[in-house]
């Protein structure tokens, strides 16, 4: 089977290229020309579209098993794909935790009867979630985690996380940390800074960020291990993890697309609405800025959605009652898009794809790593984005079960319109049908 | 009292905040309440400015003096009141807050008054509800609009037009809706407000509220027209906000002592109910700069005068 996409504007995981088609046969990339003519292939004209490799999320969560009202695999994975997602990694905060290898399998296995994005599990690094005792990492290793990670809390104690990295090592998948030191942020509800003083509002200070951002890059020092920080939500730890980069240090990081586009006036001038609420919480208008400057100087490595479905019922709530978590999948890219072409014009599109596709797999097993790039022999996942189209964020339009979204009601411009993975369609705008 | 206050077009109808609002619509409502304080002094204290319409005094807290107050301001305007008290959150309660606001709707409420321990459950009810209005008691540690009001007016009886003075708030600003919307109030009216309390009980960034910190009472309150004591919840001390209660005493506590630092004669208020010899001493509670009972009373005309000009009254 053989599909021939011209017309495009390719990206090819670190930049544009000069050629405009791609082969793809039998679910691989077979070629990279221009002008590209194929007898016999199914012919998909991209009219000056952009063609990107399948975009990787590094952190999303689908509440499967165990809270399945709120999302499950099926929905998840169809959400990610209309997303422009070819590739979502699961995080293991579910009931019960994925802390073994039956449960990485029932992860692939229901996110694959899908027929949608791919999706990749993270182990947890604790037994059950639990903090006390490490998890069977080289089984959960062996049936295909991607990541060890106890998100949604930091590794509970020093000690455990001292032993996973050494555990882990270079060979294993990495540890992903939560960076948040939890007695700072006991009942808090906002971040520290202007949103608590306005509110009263219990606040979370960008410090406990920064101490379990510390913690975590003395013990990968120590350890020779390997660490990743997820969500990184303040210019302070951002800091730290730039100063570790250039010491040589394996440390890598991500940010969220909400922490890139949005900052804590939202929380005031939404009135405190619950859409709002998210951990760690959405910080000051520098914490933001710097946030792009990582971007741009390399300290951030991948931009992840933290994708933290709830249902209506649950989220529909005043904000102190309301639980934390932002759902995003279906609109990130087009929020960032968007906000780029406001905001930082002068950003070049390739800097943004590359933390979404090559970037991010470069921190995925090493078997994973060809996701993010296009290149002849590579496994064809694909993106489609149409940087002119605009649509309002219509979230009861979603294939995921959250229907609230910070920007639910909002027109953006730049939406991916098509996904492909192994050179299979798995979703298309409707518009584009 | 001044009564140059001319008529206004009156905009709002929730009141949730009193963010935004003009000086001079901040001192019409003052001057209504003037009106309606002549009621409270007749012999029949009944006027029908809201007969017929359906007020429901929605508390989700302890509030027996804010609600009482309320219920006093409606059924001197002629309203039906229907008092509605809920112990703790609407989840524990088993019904969601939109099946809550439906529900009062369903039923026919005109005004929803609401004390709720969320910030934001106001304004949120305030979006579900299609026809009522809302009138926020205090919202957790956000905004209590009708005790800023009702200070404003104390204060406003006693020194006139409020443009210049100097008000010293003191206490846990931290955790006190109170001092939120005193400072937004008097801010809005001209007046220069200096806060002051431990700094474990200030906002990290209170320089965001628009107004000063002095860690020193002392400095705080010099020259000041007015004293503002917050009250002190027994349990912050357990939190580990202050050590003890007598130290929080000797350094944030009103006593006479602190008070002759202020203007000669300047005055006297809380939010109510006192803690004696904790934020403030018995000597000053009682003394005769003292009109925290004022407070007392002003507090039902203004919320007379609120009802009245939001609950339909005035069109």
């Amino acid at each position: 089977m053989k599909t021939l996409f011209s017309g495009f504007k390719i990206f090819d995981g670190e930049k544009f290229v000069n050629e405009d088609s791609l082969l793809v046969e039998n679910g691989k990339v077979a070629k990279i020309g221009s002008g590209l003519k194929c007898e016999g292939a199914e012919v998909i004209d991209g009219g000056g579209k952009i063609l990107t490799p399948g975009f990787i999320d590094l952190h999303a969560h689908f509440r499967d098993p165990g809270y399945e009202w709120n999302e499950d695999l099926t929905s998840g994975a169809k959400a990610g794909a209309a997303g422009g997602f070819t590739t979502l990694v699961a995080m293991p905060n579910t009931k019960p935790a994925i802390c073994d290898p039956a449960l990485i399998e029932y992860v692939l296995s229901h996110g694959k009867a899908a027929g949608a994005s791919r999706i990749l599990p993270a182990g947890c690094v604790s037994k059950d979630r639990k903090g006390v005792e490490m998890a069977e990492l080289r089984k959960m290793a062996e049936a295909g985690a991607v990541f060890f990670t106890d998100d949604g809390s930091p590794v509970a104690t020093s000690d455990l996380l001292r032993l996973a990295l050494l555990y882990a090592g270079k060979d294993l998948p990495r540890i992903m940390e939560h960076p948040e030191e939890t007695s700072l942020c006991k009942n808090g509800q906002v971040h520290e800074g202007r949103v608590s003083a306005m509110s009263g509002l219990k606040g979370m200070p960008a410090a406990s960020e920064e101490i379990d951002v510390a913690r975590g890059i003395a013990l990968a020092r120590e350890t020779e291990g390997r660490i990743h920080f997820t969500h990184v939500s303040c210019a302070g730890a951002l800091g730290l993890i730039r100063q570790a980069k250039k010491e040589g240090l394996s440390v890598t990081c991500d940010t969220t697309f909400h922490h890139l586009t949005l900052n804590e006036n939202a929380v005031i001038s939404s009135g405190y609405n619950s859409r709002f609420k998210v951990n760690p919480p959405l910080r000051s208008i520098d914490d933001q800025a710097a946030l792009w400057e990582g971007l741009q100087d390399g300290t951030v490595d991948a931009i992840v959605t933290d994708h933290a479905p709830w249902h209506m019922d649950d989220k529909d709530e005043p904000f102190q009652e309301a639980p934390f978590g932002i759902a995003s999948l279906e609109c990130a890219v087009a929020v960032l898009l968007d906000y780029r072409t406001r905001k930082y014009p002068d950003i070049p599109l390739e800097l943004l794809f590359a933390k979404m596709t090559s970037s991010p797999a470069s921190l995925l097993p090493e078997e994973w790593q060809q996701l993010g790039r296009l290149k002849e022999g590579a496994v064809a996942d694909i993106t489609i984005i149409d940087e002119d189209r605009t649509r309002i964020v219509d979230c009861s339009q979603w294939n995921s079960k959250a229907r609230c979204c910070p920007w639910e009601g909002t027109a953006l411009t730049g939406w991916p319109v098509a996904t492909y993975i192994d050179g299979r369609k798995i979703w298309q705008d409707e518009e584009e049908a | 009292m001044p009564s140059e206050i001319g008529q206004i077009a009156w905009r709002h109808k929730s009141v949730i905040d009193i963010e935004g609002w003009t000086e001079e619509e901040l001192y019409f409502l003052l001057d209504q309440a003037r009106h309606m304080e002549n009621v409270m002094d007749r012999p029949i204290k009944k006027v029908p400015v809201l007969r017929g319409k359906m007020c429901v005094n929605l508390f989700f807290e302890n509030s027996t003096r804010t609600r009482v107050s309320f219920e006093l301001a409606e059924k001197m305007l002629s309203a039906d009141v229907v008092n509605w008290s809920v112990s703790g959150s609407s989840t524990a309660k088993g019904e969601t807050m939109r099946d809550t606001a439906w529900t009062l709707e369903a039923m026919g409420a005109d005004i929803v008054v609401m004390r709720h321990g969320a910030v934001g459950a106001p304004q949120y009810l305030a979006s579900k509800l299609k026809r009522a209005i809302v009138l926020n008691a205090g919202d957790g540690t956000h905004a209590h609009p009708t005790q800023a009001l009702l200070d404003m007016y104390t204060a406003w009886k006693h020194l006139g037009r409020l443009k210049g003075k100097k008000i010293a708030l003191v206490g846990d600003v931290l955790h006190s809706r109170v001092a939120r919307s005193d400072v937004i109030g008097f801010k809005t009216l001209g007046c220069d407000v200096v806060l002051s309390g431990p700094p474990t009980m200030m906002p990290r960034e209170v320089n965001e509220l628009g107004c000063g910190y002095e860690r020193d009472a002392r400095k705080a309150v010099e020259e000041a027209d007015m004293v503002y004591l917050l009250r002190i919840q027994r349990e912050r001390q357990q939190d580990g906000l202050f050590p003890s209660v007598d130290e929080y005493h000797r350094w944030w506590g009103a006593d006479e002592e602190l008070l002759k630092l202020a203007k000669p004669g300047a005055l006297v208020m809380h939010p109510g109910p006192i803690n004696r010899g904790v934020e403030i001493a018995s000597e000053v509670a009682d003394g005769p700069q003292s009109v925290i009972l004022e407070q007392v009373r002003s507090g039902v005309a203004i919320r007379m005068a609120l009802l009245y000009l939001c609950g339909g009254g005035a069109r």
